[in-house]
């Protein structure tokens, strides 16, 4: 098990060192440029070629990169163009308020998808099951902004139960956190649940189908019992992957529910660089997704091992 | 709103208000080591802002965000009043020379930065050698400036090359060139922790969310009403006004133009305007053909219906124009000769020998209403021939093709402008450094620089209105309108005034409990 987890860590570095050459890479290809951006309409050229050399954009490629990955290896992401900030803090500073937004989110999510999911796979073909896979369609359809906006206007504005955006920290105010998470984490979730809900069911269906299902039934446990004990536990396996992906996708920040809500996440971090063309804060937020996304991934392959042996015999 | 549910919104807002002011009283006395701020004073106002500020160094930002926080934080020499005259800031009087060349300030007595160190002539030389020496963004307002020296604490002498009209506009006309701190700029906190002069003071800076200014108790301009102001991010403007609607936001700048009109005429909110300085117009790229022949761009100026324009992309909140100054302004010139007349246009355009003409229209997203004005152009100019072909870029894009040359015609706005040589200079001088579009005439140079170093105002006036005539005659620009400054507020506010210049200002501002 130890060699298996350090030949993974092994590998997600290579990973990373992958990421950062092909977004150094692709940033060489969107157009716009970052030193007029932050000069904003009036500049004069030798503002321009001064800022230019203090964001070291004067030098050739190959040694800018290989001075980044240098210092990323350090720690070092750089500082930002635009306000001359470390990328490292003001990264890490951005992760609580998107761990907590996607931790809630995935939490409802689970909540509403995994009994969704088993009861319209159980009642297939009945109306319960109709009722869920309209459910499901309506939640991949619909675009997410569209979705906080409705909440907005029905939970913010015309009953007045939660704050229409805004953010309090998690460990300053627990209350105050959760009156304002509510929103945006059940649209996010709402979505994921969706999603969510096609897999579990069509994962249960085919468990259902299996040999043991019908062994169990034989020796006379009740439906309840059998479908928990045996069905679920077998469904969950594929389940856990589509979690694994959705949390890894969220941990990259919702991007457009981050800034609808008013949430000060990766998302709306990597939203607003991006609309600066900050280079070095862009980067740092990817690097950080990408490493949270093996992080997921090695998670997810650990936690397959505990819940089918077989796996870790491989 | 039904009797039953009030109760409960009523009880939720006090538990929330209960709860925030419990945090307020917290930081303030944070802030202040134990000061007297707190008890009987005039709460923390909730203001809500389209965007965040890049960062905090006046002299370094050029996003609108900072300097709608940065307004509340620092002073200028001398600073604009609402009818964006120059008055007596930092400097309390001020004399000129015989020559024009030299011009001496007398700082205001006892004036102290919110740290509590005292503020000298020494500050301001610090300040101005920053951004010539830098070359900073505001550079370019010192053009004319040989020497800026401190013969005692309390003088500062300005040496110019040439005459200067507008010196003051220069030194005070935005918070780009405000006084800061040696210490706090060589430590580098001033792009988080900016040290000021103004009425409040940077508290707290959360990077996504929010800042939170506190009340100066050294402000030399006596005491604000407010504890302290919070400026929060608030992207979209519908969640913006639900925050407005539900009272977490006492103030936002944010609202959605397609319900202004609505939210005036309601009486639950306060939403005011004022015609602004900003102009928004459209530029065609004199470097290319057809658009080098003044007759073409002259048709295009004829096909152009300003109201539906207007009508389109600002639901009325703007004023047509046809000259960059606008009509509030002592340097307003009335002159307007491109009445809607397709049939001109295309009579225009047939001498010009142009058919079947395609132009390619550069908007960005970054101001939809380029996006919205463009889809009204583009209608209006298929009716005299002219195919448009939209271009919708992000900023960052926009900008470079900008640069580049690489456009037929673009669709932007001047932002902030107080002086005349600031609507005109840059964009219309040959050698002006947002002449992007190409354009020359030896007239108007000769009377821009004429007019920049005129002081008496009487023939300044005549020049800039000369220059104003043969820039419209010449469609250098294609000018559609001065935008409204649209301001919401709840009735908790009282004492805001929304001013023509976009500074927002929260000294005079007081919240009712």
């Amino acid at each position: 098990m130890a060699r298996f987890v350090v030949r993974r860590l092994l590998q997600s570095g290579i990973v990373l060192l992958g990421v950062t050459l092909v977004v150094f890479l692709l940033l060489q290809l969107v157009p716009g440029d970052p030193v007029r951006v932050a000069l904003g309409t009036r500049f004069d050229p030798q503002t321009y070629e001064a800022l230019r050399a203090r964001a070291g954009l004067d030098q050739p490629l190959l040694q800018q990169y290989l001075s980044y990955v240098g210092r990323a290896l350090t720690g070092d992401l750089g500082v930002s163009f635009r306000s001359g900030q470390p990328v490292t803090t003001i990264v890490l500073d951005r992760l609580p308020a998107t761990l907590s937004l996607a931790g809630t989110a995935i939490l409802l999510a689970v909540l509403l998808a995994v009994p969704l999911g088993v009861l319209a796979a159980v009642r297939s073909g009945t109306a319960v099951d109709h009722a869920v896979r309209v459910f499901s369609q309506f939640g991949v359809s619909v675009p997410d902004f569209w979705m906080g906006i409705m909440g907005i206007l029905l939970f913010a504005g015309v009953l007045g139960w939660l704050p229409p955006s805004g953010y309090v920290g998690l460990t300053e105010d627990p209350a105050r956190w959760a009156s304002h998470v509510l929103l945006p984490a059940a649209t996010v979730g709402l979505v994921s649940a969706s999603i969510l809900t096609r897999f579990i069911r069509s994962a249960v269906l085919e468990a259902l189908a299996e040999d043991y299902v019908r062994t169990a039934e034989a020796k006379g446990l009740r439906p309840r019992v059998v479908v928990l004990r045996h069905v679920l536990r077998n469904a969950l396996i594929p389940v856990v992957t589509v979690v694994a992906v959705q949390v890894a996708s969220l941990l990259g920040g919702v991007i457009v529910i981050e800034v609808l809500f008013a949430w000060p996440g990766v998302g709306r971090l990597t939203y607003d660089a991006v609309q600066a063309r900050d280079y070095p804060v862009l980067q740092g937020a990817i690097l950080l997704v990408a490493a949270l996304f093996l992080l997921v991934n090695l998670l997810v392959d650990l936690l397959y091992a505990r819940l089918d042996p077989r796996i870790t015999a491989r | 709103m039904s009797r039953s549910r009030s109760g409960v919104v009523a009880a939720a807002l006090a538990v929330a208000l209960a709860v925030s002011a419990g945090c307020t009283a917290g930081e303030s006395v944070d802030v202040d080591g134990a000061g007297p701020g707190g008890s009987g004073a005039g709460g923390v106002l909730q203001a809500a802002i389209s965007g965040e500020p890049d960062q905090l160094d006046p002299h370094k930002t050029s996003a609108y965000h900072s300097f709608q926080v940065l307004e509340n934080v620092y002073d200028t020499l001398v600073e604009p009043d609402e009818n964006l005259e120059m008055r007596p800031s930092l400097a309390t009087k001020w004399t000129t020379s015989d020559d024009q060349l030299t011009w001496t300030f007398t700082l205001r007595d006892g004036v102290r930065f919110a740290d509590g160190a005292p503020l000298t002539a020494e500050d301001v030389v610090y300040s101005y050698q920053r951004i010539i020496t830098g070359k900073l963004n505001a550079a370019y307002r010192f053009a004319t400036v040989k020497s800026v020296t401190a013969p005692d604490p309390a003088t500062v002498v300005v040496a110019l090359t040439a005459p200067t009209p507008n010196l003051l506009a220069n030194l005070g006309g935005f918070k780009g060139v405000a006084i800061v701190q040696r210490g706090n700029v060589e430590s580098g906190a001033i792009t988080t922790k900016p040290v000021g002069s103004g009425p409040f003071a940077v508290a707290a800076y959360t990077s996504g969310d929010s800042i939170t200014l506190v009340r100066n108790e050294n402000w030399w301009g006596g005491t604000p009403k407010l504890d302290g102001v919070t400026f929060t991010f608030v992207k979209d403007p519908t969640v913006a006004l639900q925050n407005l609607r539900g009272g977490q936001v006492h103030w936002t700048d944010n609202l959605p133009p397609q319900q202004v009109p609505a939210l005036r005429d309601g009486d639950e909110l306060t939403v005011e305007s004022a015609p602004s300085s900003d102009y928004w117009y459209v530029a065609l790229n004199q470097a290319r053909k057809p658009y080098d022949e003044v007759a073409v761009r002259r048709a295009i100026g004829f096909a152009l219906d300003r109201e539906a324009i207007t009508k389109a992309a600002k639901f009325g909140l703007a004023t047509v124009n046809q000259t960059a100054i606008p009509k509030a302004s002592a340097f307003h010139y009335d002159y307007a000769p491109y009445s809607h007349d397709p049939e001109q246009a295309r009579r225009l355009l047939g001498e010009a020998g142009v058919r079947g003409l395609t132009m390619d229209l550069m908007v960005t997203s970054e101001y939809p209403e380029t996006v919205t004005a463009a889809q009204v152009i583009a209608a209006q100019l298929k009716d005299v021939g002219v195919t448009v072909k939209i271009r919708t870029l992000d900023f960052a894009q926009w900008l470079d093709e900008q640069a580049k040359g690489n456009f037929d015609a673009f669709l932007l706005g001047w932002l902030g402008n107080i002086d005349p040589d600031e609507f005109y200079y840059a964009q219309h001088h040959s050698a002006g450094t947002f002449n992007f579009h190409k354009y020359r005439n030896p007239t108007v140079d000769r009377l821009l620089d004429q007019a920049r170093t005129e002081t008496d105002q009487g023939t300044r006036k005549q020049r800039y209105d000369q220059a104003a005539k043969q820039i419209v005659d010449d469609a250098s620009y294609l000018y559609l309108y001065n935008p409204d400054v649209v301001q919401g507020w709840t009735g908790k506010v009282s004492g805001y005034r929304v001013r023509a210049d976009r500074a927002i200002r929260f000294r005079d501002v007081s919240l009712a409990r």
